[in-house]
């Protein structure tokens, strides 16, 4: 049994439906991406997942029963706008915050310790927010959602405003949680993230879901539309192959658009005619290409 | 239960904690010493001046009946004269004396002079008192109110009656007031002046007190309220602890910060009065707080604490609507009006206190506390009528507290614009609250 699974959730303010018979499960262990442009009811799938909001149809189980109170200290979250009480020292406010999660006091300071430790700064236990840069704010923020250990962690833009350095180490951090067995629903607008972090993904459309699955599927499904060809000497006439799209000079080669893989064929048969050919590749889609197309067709 | 007191722990510590609290803490009780100090003060400036010889000089021009030397005769006698008389003879012509007198006023030889009017077919002149000034007034005609009695006595008694006679003839008549319970049915004591003396003070100084900290930590939950949200820790405290003991554990927190610093002025008061030289100075005035009947600090604390949640939680419903710090002085408005209202209600009455208004008053919740207070420290007040008040009281919080909670709820989750009371149904309608 999964530990989060959303089933045929709607949500309506008003006549205006948020979000539209969304579905979906994360399992142990799983990050999950929901993906989606601002607006698409990422916000508000998650906060019907945070039990701060009742969906209209459909339902949420988590570890197949409905929600309650007691799952507060099972579940973290890491807002999408990040808030901790600027003048409160670190140590009081995290360590608090574990409390309202169920933690004892001895336990939350002890993983508090930990985690600071784990961020090589365990200087800021006795720091108050407002003294921390951004980007130590941010880690006190991830400490925050994830301190009190819980199964199933909401983060909403995790790594947004982080500089490459942290958001590898925040990288990490993540997927150790992960390896520990959570269940974690994760919101971006970061392709390359999500690339390298889920198995599955749902990306929503406003308020509907345009595309789900496994990230490995989706890509293999979806037609492969550019061809990299490089060649040690010009290759003329690509452009007049039928089902070639677009043909874009690199240092390299060529960027080939088509419209279908027999072209490939084609092209590849020319440039062998023509020059020697060092590199041929039909190019997977990266999930970037397949959001915008997603999304982007419904746009018009 | 557990989260309460976690909530209600940090929310104290917090506050007493900042810097703000306690500097105004400090100026409370920096305020507070000087007020039980002033009475010391005003009797130490008040010394002086008996002591020294008088430098209020009333003109007076001579006058046919000899109302003038009678006055002059009666300061004389005295061994510490309030005032000083300056007879001036007359000239015939009414005009030229009371040119003569003005233009001594101007030159401040005079403070102020008396105009003898006679009339016809009155055994005595009236006066009129004409002076630039009219600072320290009431005494000066306090004093002069009596000798021209007195003069007034020997003028008409003349030397019919005996010295033993006359002064048993002006003597004032002693008449204390005592304050009876008439009803068995009722709250409260017998009071004497000296006790009704103190129970006024205490009353008063409940008023100002339950007031002041009850505005003042109302205020707070608001702005922190406001802060949480503003600062979005608010989405994962509302996530981690239901709204409702978050917003019971942050009034009851700053309850206890109220209550603390009420603990503060008292202890304040208490040293302060039991300094030596404060000691005597309320000792002579019958200034004794041991007579101050305990049953008024017991219901004055029970309608501080009442009261308190009553304005909390709309204040807290209040802070839960605003996004930003800015907009909360504003959004504060109506609670801030109605609280200065049930103030100054009470202020007001503090000595008519068996007015209908009154007792209107403490039987309407938001108004009840501190007009209650004000009849069991200085009305009449039954036993039922309390326990009524009580009730409405306890009733009203309920509610306030329930809508608040559902305010609270909703509110906490919208951003942007303070939202009007049809959108914040609408939401709470869609949030299904």
């Amino acid at each position: 049994m999964n530990p989060l699974k959303l089933e045929q959730v709607v949500k309506e303010y008003g006549d205006k439906r948020a979000v539209n018979q969304i579905n979906i499960e994360v399992g142990r262990g799983e990050i999950y991406g929901l993906l989606g442009a601002n607006g698409a009811g990422k916000t508000t799938t998650m906060r019907m997942v945070l039990g701060l909001i009742y969906p209209d149809q459909g339902n949420i189980f988590y570890n197949g029963k409905a929600y309650s109170q007691e799952l507060n200290s099972k579940m973290g979250y890491l807002p999408e706008e990040r808030g901790l009480y600027p003048k409160v020292k670190i140590n009081e406010q995290l360590i608090y915050l574990a409390q309202l999660r169920g933690m004892t006091r001895k336990d939350a300071d002890q993983s508090l310790k930990y985690w600071l430790d784990r961020f090589n700064v365990p200087e800021y236990y006795d720091k108050k927010i407002e003294e921390l840069s951004k980007g130590n704010q941010q880690k006190m923020q991830f400490i925050a959602a994830v301190i009190h250990r819980p199964q199933i962690i909401i983060m909403d833009e995790a790594f947004s405003g982080l500089d490459p350095v942290n958001v590898e180490l925040l990288k990490e951090t993540v997927k150790e949680v992960r390896d520990e067995g959570a269940s974690i629903l994760f919101s971006t607008h970061r392709m390359e993230h999500v690339e390298e972090l889920c198995q599955n993904v749902t990306i929503l459309h406003r308020s509907n879901t345009v595309l789900q699955g496994n990230l490995k599927d989706i890509k293999r499904n979806y037609p492969r539309e550019q061809v990299v060809l490089g060649t040690e000497g010009a290759v003329n006439g690509l452009d007049g192959i039928p089902g070639v799209t677009s043909v874009d000079r690199t240092e390299i080669g060529y960027r080939i658009g088509i419209a279908n893989e027999q072209a490939a064929q084609q092209i590849l048969t020319t440039a062998m005619q023509q020059s020697t050919v060092q590199r041929f590749e039909i190019v997977e889609p990266t999930l970037n290409q397949i959001f915008i197309k997603a999304v982007g067709e419904r746009h018009e | 239960m557990n989260n309460l007191k976690t909530i209600v722990g940090f929310t104290f510590k917090n506050k007493v904690k900042t810097k703000s609290f306690i500097v105004t803490t400090i100026i409370l009780v920096l305020l507070v010493s000087a007020g039980v100090n002033s009475l010391y003060f005003i009797d130490m400036f008040k010394g002086d001046n008996s002591a020294s010889p008088t430098d209020i000089t009333i003109g007076v021009v001579q006058d046919q009946a000899g109302v003038t030397e009678g006055l002059e005769h009666y300061y004389a006698k005295q061994t510490k004269p309030y005032l000083a008389i300056k007879r001036y003879e007359s000239t015939g012509n009414a005009a030229d004396d009371e040119a003569k007198l003005k233009s001594d006023l101007a030159s401040k030889a005079i403070t102020a002079y008396l105009v003898i009017e006679n009339k016809e077919n009155a055994s005595f002149p009236s006066f009129v008192y004409k002076a630039g000034s009219i600072s320290m007034m009431s005494g000066i005609m306090n004093s002069l109110e009596s000798a021209l009695t007195t003069v007034k006595t020997e003028m008409i008694v003349k030397d019919t009656l005996t010295e033993e006679q006359k002064k048993a003839l002006l003597a004032p008549v002693a008449m204390n007031t005592e304050q009876i319970v008439v009803d068995s049915g009722s709250a409260g004591t017998n009071k004497t002046d000296d006790q009704r003396g103190v129970a006024f003070i205490a009353v008063y100084a409940l008023l100002f007190l339950s007031f002041m900290t009850a505005y003042m930590t109302g205020n707070m939950i608001a702005a922190e309220v406001t802060a949480e949200k503003s600062s979005r820790i608010m989405e994962i405290l509302i996530t981690s602890v239901s709204p409702l003991s978050q917003m019971f554990g942050k009034v009851i927190g700053m309850l206890l910060v109220g209550i603390s610093q009420i603990a503060v002025f008292i202890a304040a008061v208490v040293v302060n009065m039991s300094l030596p030289h404060n000691a005597a100075i309320f000792q002579q005035y019958n200034i004794d707080l041991t007579q101050i009947d305990p049953m008024l600090l017991v219901y004055g604390l029970l309608f501080y604490i009442l009261g308190y949640f009553l304005f909390a939680v709309l204040f807290a419903a209040v802070g839960s609507m605003v996004s930003r710090t800015e907009e909360l002085g504003q959004a504060v408005m109506p609670i801030t009006i109605i609280s200065l209202i049930a103030f100054y209600i009470s202020m007001f009455s503090i000595s008519s206190p068996d007015t209908m208004l009154v007792k209107v008053a403490s039987f309407v919740p938001f108004t009840s506390p501190t007009a209650m207070i004000l009849r069991v420290g200085l009305g009449q007040v039954a036993y039922w009528e309390i326990w009524l008040s009580i009730a409405i009281l306890l009733v009203s919080i309920f509610i306030c507290g329930w809508i608040s909670a559902k305010i609270y709820r909703t509110g906490v989750l919208m951003y942007g614009k303070r939202p009007s009371w049809k959108e914040l149904r609408k939401a709470m309608k869609a949030y299904k609250i």
